[in-house]
């Protein structure tokens, strides 16, 4: 039963490549919030925080990095929402 | 008993269209006010003047400081009603630290 959904439905699908977390493959062990370099790669132009399902970044990163974003907005280094 | 003393990042966004004079009054007096409550002064970032990523107080640019120093536990609350206070002071930034940074430079991340 299982086998006859998982043929009919499987053949089209796109392999998922490997993501490997940027943060872990670099070995490092925190982000800065005054690293604002590093932020602007997981923010949008708007200055939205991406998604780890887009960026591949893993839980723990993608949580540390959220804290560092936000401090960074407060302290005026990065915007909350850019309009220019 | 001996206080119980943390070590402390702080960033501070002066008024940028402060003289220099009035400037290093005001990081003097944030300085002192550290000294006063006990704390230490370990390093003093003078990172220049900087852009806001938005409107803070009607000002698009400010003059940041990053300070590393040590303060009994109790000084911070202390610390920040006077950092209120200040007029100077668009906007500050204090967390536990757990080293004093020579230098504000990061590694690039990998592509």
């Amino acid at each position: 039963m299982r086998r006859m959904s998982s043929d009919s439905f499987g053949g089209s699908r796109r392999k998922r490549s490997a993501k490997r977390c940027p943060f872990m493959a670099a070995g490092w062990q925190s982000v800065d919030y005054k690293d604002i370099d590093t932020l602007h790669r997981f923010i949008t132009d708007k200055g939205k925080i991406l998604p780890r399902r887009i960026t591949g970044v893993s839980a723990r990163f993608q949580r540390l990095l959220n804290i560092a974003i936000k401090r960074a907005r407060y302290i005026g280094l990065l915007p909350f929402v850019a309009q220019d | 008993m001996k206080e119980n003393k943390q070590l402390y990042e702080g960033m501070y966004i002066l008024n940028a269209t402060l003289s220099e004079d009035a400037r290093s009054k005001a990081v003097e007096r944030i300085t002192d006010g550290i000294k006063e409550q006990g704390g230490e002064i370990h390093k003093v970032h003078d990172q220049g003047r900087k852009k806001l990523a938005y409107e803070i107080r009607g000002s698009r640019e400010g003059y940041y400081f990053l300070l590393y120093f040590t303060a009994p536990s109790t000084a911070l609350a202390e610390l920040w009603r006077e950092y209120h206070l200040n007029e100077d002071l668009l906007r500050f930034l204090t967390l536990q630290a757990e080293e004093v940074r020579e230098e504000i430079e990061f590694k690039q991340l990998p592509e």
